[in-house]
């Protein structure tokens, strides 16, 4: 017979119950507590948010967003999402002024174009970063050569193509030596991502910083600190006592920042007020939807991004490198399409108002813009003309239909750009003078495909890297440039450099305008729609405009929430 | 001299077969066939990752960049170029692939190029919160499909078990992301009980983040706080979420355990204790249930694979931030690094939960290593 083992107490052949039956009494007892705790919590209150409490956290304001940080390293990125938080963590020297594309000092006292190729900063006496480092010129050269330096895949350091060196003659003047005369573009990007002033104590000259060493070191020169940082979850911010830049003192002391993927989930919380703004992006249907609630504000207004289509020179019918290559008859098949679109039909059907027509490549509301293809083509009054068209390709003797083989992309321009597409074609088909061929390609194949003039008319978008005409023409119509259309126009090119020499604020902005015109002549590209900017706040909250302009940027610290 | 007893011999010197001299006995142990089974089990997981890596490897790269999707619309195609080549993309594919293997021996899975961060930092990060949400869910299918399925074996036949048969296809049939909808439409919108989503409420969030080494795991990290409130916070927000993946494998879990179960209430021991006067949940839960959970075991772990698919879209719908979740978003910006990582993850994860499960089942039933 076995023996019982030591300090068991129980009988060597245990009864057949009593074994698992403490076991399964001990599981259901565990179950038990445990579904009552989960019904304890689902019983609670939808608002108990737990955690953090008081009158500071009942005031912070939370924003959601859709976009997603890069890096928190300036010299590490150059989109959206990180861009949010850098404009409010770091501060240039320069920086426009909410609903204006003019710069005006921020760190700098003055920055002034002191000889042809050179600009000289002064900063304001007695910088100091968050973390109590002394912010000075050598902190600013520090900066620029980095970003030249690292020149990081992700980062901006391709708009300091102009600058040639940087120097810190004492701590306070910093100059900046530039490789073409009388550049007045360089303010606009000294108030960018790339001219963000960084901590070179704890910054390092050659490589990107991760996020979670940037958040310890504590560089912030912005309006707002990182106080708890959990990349695109959720970040919460702090008002930095140390800022000394022209936005003044926060109105609100604490920002949360949420990060969602769905924007229905972003739509359901304002709605439910959860958070209270959201700053990029929610569906047109979204918008429309919450317009009507209750509790929550739509404010928007014409945005800074623009939609166009863009005619290959090369693959277009009658292109280049067209078996039938004929520069009139390709030019007049551009005018055509260009009389037969109906923008306005595009706005209101597709995208309920919320974007509004565009005639030429500059938005409205930015200084130069002028409706070049307003003036030129359709009804000359913004409509389209099936007869205007009809005659420029009768008058090159062009035989219709055409055929046009039209691009389109969904997951880089939104789904929205199915509809946008497939009303296109009805338009232009609806002349009778065109026949199209309608394709979508995803992004990854397109961005390749169509600088491999494989796509012979196809759409793209643009946001501008600052609010200045020139990042609307000089990207598009100079020689060369990353649109990859074709188009060079010696004359054109010519006008460019001027505006972007011309130190006359008139005269370059007549210089702009004749740049839209003599463009809008030829169509390299077709201006479609200008986007709108659209920003969701809780009725609470307020120092949001109702109507936004192009230059309007969210700014935390002007937002004040109760 | 005396010679030892051999390993593996009994204590009181009695062998099953002839006498072996030292070290037979761990001859015997490695020829025995369960050593030799789960051993070639263990092997094939490693070829199992790489033939998975290499797959993921090639496919990525043959759908497109992290470089052009981020700058096809703002760059030259010779600044374009320049990126590329600063990434190292432009190097011969086999030779980005032998030196991904060689970073990958090393334990080392590189950084992601779109947001910046070390693999591993990302595996750690969102992979506790995946693990919290497949814990969720498979209490949920356990504590859903094993008593539904008894239930249904109980009333074979009968309208019980017509109408939870009918809800078991239901389960597994409908779409994870879809049933997630519903859940939130009628739970947190509609009634306002639950959260829309979210791991947690934004409080506690920060509470969390704050806390000294967090584990990721909320509600463990929750118990830490000693905050009742964000304990009951980060209950509130589990239920949706594990209800939406759980009742996919509920379905699942209701069908085998009915099925099995019928075909034990048939068996002869069962009937021999039937005729004993043994009857009604005794029967059921002494006699019939546990061969009959034996198989639903062995599907359980099988379904790991299910789960982590579901929970990519579980996670979208609830923004529940684990890696499926970050899969979704990396494989959207083609970010080869973090989307090789991830799956690198989940493979490994499948393939050793496999190998359990083969192992539990070689252990359980003689017939299956031979």
């Amino acid at each position: 017979m076995l023996n019982p083992p030591a300090g068991n107490g129980s009988s060597a052949i245990p009864a057949p119950a009593s074994g698992p039956a403490p076991a399964r009494r001990r599981l259901a007892a565990l179950a038990l507590s445990a579904a009552v705790l989960v019904t304890a919590a689902a019983c609670t209150s939808a608002k108990s948010g737990g955690g953090s409490s008081g009158d500071a956290a009942a005031r912070a304001l939370t924003i959601g967003t859709t976009d997603q940080v890069v890096s928190l390293d300036p010299a590490g990125s150059w989109d959206a999402g990180s861009g949010t938080i850098a404009d409010e963590v770091y501060a240039a020297l320069v920086s426009a002024p909410n609903g204006t594309s003019d710069v005006a000092p921020n760190l700098a006292e003055s920055v002034k174009l002191t000889a042809p190729n050179q600009y000289t900063a002064v900063l304001k006496p007695g910088l100091k970063f968050a973390n109590g480092h002394d912010l000075t010129s050598s902190d600013v050269k520090f900066s620029f050569e980095r970003q030249l330096r690292i020149a990081d895949k992700n980062g901006p350091s391709s708009l300091l193509y102009d600058l040639d060196s940087v120097a810190a003659p004492d701590p306070l003047t910093v100059v900046f030596t530039l490789k073409s005369p009388n550049d007045s573009l360089f303010p606009q990007v000294l108030s960018t991502g790339a001219g963000s002033v960084l901590d070179e104590e704890v910054f390092p000259a050659d490589k990107i910083l991760d996020d979670d060493a940037v958040v310890k070191a504590r560089p912030w020169n912005g309006p707002y600190g990182i106080t708890s940082y959990a990349k695109n979850s959720l970040v919460a911010f702090e008002a930095n006592s140390a800022y000394r830049g022209q936005l003044g003192t926060p109105k609100t002391a604490q920002v949360r920042l949420k990060y969602y993927t769905d924007p229905n989930n972003l739509k359901l919380d304002v709605q439910q007020g959860a958070i209270d703004a959201v700053y990029r992006t929610l569906p047109i249907a979204d918008l429309q939807d919450l317009s009507g609630k209750p509790g929550v504000s739509v404010h928007t207004g014409s945005g800074n991004g623009i939609r166009y289509l863009v005619f290959d020179f090369k693959s277009q019918p009658y292109g280049s490198a067209t078996a039938e290559a004929d520069p009139a008859k390709a030019l007049a098949v551009r005018q055509a399409v260009a009389h037969s679109v109906d923008r306005a039909q595009l706005a209101s059907q597709v995208y309920k108002g919320t974007f509004e027509p565009l005639y030429t490549s500059v938005p409205d509301g930015i200084t130069g813009a002028t409706p070049s293809y307003r003036k030129l083509y359709g009804d000359k009054n913004g409509g389209p003309s099936k007869d205007a068209a009809a005659a420029v390709l009768a008058a090159a003797g062009v035989q219709t239909p055409v055929t046009l083989h039209l691009q389109y992309n969904t997951d880089h321009y939104g789904s929205s750009s199915a509809d946008e597409y497939a009303l296109l074609k009805t338009q232009l088909e609806g002349t009778g003078l065109f026949k199209v061929d309608l394709q979508s390609t995803e992004w990854a194949q397109y961005g390749k495909d169509r600088v491999a003039d494989l796509y012979p008319l196809y759409q793209l978008g643009w946001y501008a890297d600052y609010l200045d005409a020139d990042n609307y023409i000089g990207t598009f119509f100079v020689p060369d440039s990353w649109v990859h259309s074709g188009y060079a126009d010696p004359a054109v090119a010519a006008l460019i450099k001027q505006e972007q020499t011309e130190t006359d604020p008139a005269a370059r902005t007549k210089q702009i305008e004749q740049v839209q015109d003599a463009a809008a002549a030829q169509v390299p590209l077709l201006p479609l729609l200008q986007g709108s900017t659209a920003i969701v706040t809780r009725s609470d909250v307020r120092g949001v405009p109702d109507k936004l302009n192009s230059a309007y940027r969210f700014r935390w610290a002007e937002i004040s929430k109760g | 001299m005396t010679l030892a007893p051999p390993l593996g011999g009994r204590r009181d010197g009695r062998t099953d077969g002839p006498r072996r001299g030292p070290g037979s006995g761990a001859r015997a142990v490695l020829r025995s066939p369960l050593v030799r089974y789960l051993a070639v089990r263990l092997l094939l997981v490693l070829p199992t990752v790489l033939l998975l890596l290499t797959a993921v490897f090639f496919l990525m790269r043959a759908t497109g960049d992290p470089v052009t999707t981020a700058f096809a619309d703002r760059l030259t195609p010779a600044q374009l170029q320049q990126k590329l080549h600063a990434a190292g993309y432009d190097r011969p594919l086999f030779t980005q692939y032998l030196d991904y293997l060689r970073q990958v021996a090393t334990g080392d899975f590189g950084r992601t190029a779109t947001d910046n961060r070390a693999v591993t930092e990302v595996l750690r990060t969102y992979g506790a919160a995946t693990l919290e949400l497949a814990c969720w869910a498979l209490l949920v299918a356990v504590a859903v499909g094993v008593p539904l399925g008894a239930l249904a074996a109980r009333y074979r036949d009968r309208a019980p078990d017509a109408v939870l048969r009918l809800a078991a296809v239901l389960g597994y049939a409908t779409p994870v992301f879809f049933v997630g909808l519903l859940l939130k439409l009628v739970f947190a919108v509609g009634l306002g009980w639950l959260p829309v989503a979210g791991r947690a409420s934004i409080g506690t969030e920060l509470r969390l983040q704050d806390l000294s080494d967090p584990t990721g795991l909320y509600l463990l990290d929750a118990l830490r706080s000693g905050d009742g409130a964000a304990v009951a916070d980060v209950l509130r927000h589990s239920v949706l979420p594990a209800l939406a993946l759980g009742l996919l494998l509920a379905g699942v879990l209701l069908r085998l355990v009915r099925t099995h179960l019928i075909a034990t209430l048939d068996a002869e021991y069962v009937e021999a204790a039937r005729s004993r006067g043994v009857g009604g949940l005794r029967l059921l839960s002494r006699h019939a249930a546990r061969p009959a959970l034996v198989p639903v075991v062995t599907v359980l772990g099988l379904q790991v694979a299910g789960l982590l698919g579901g929970a990519v879209l579980t996670e979208t719908t609830f923004e529940w931030k684990g890696l499926g979740y970050q899969l979704a978003h990396y494989l959207t910006a083609r970010d080869f690094a973090a989307v090789q990582g991830i799956v690198a993850l989940f493979a490994v994860v499948v393939a050793v939960v496999n190998f359990l499960v083969d192992a539990l089942a070689a252990l359980i039933d003689p017939r299956v290593r031979y």
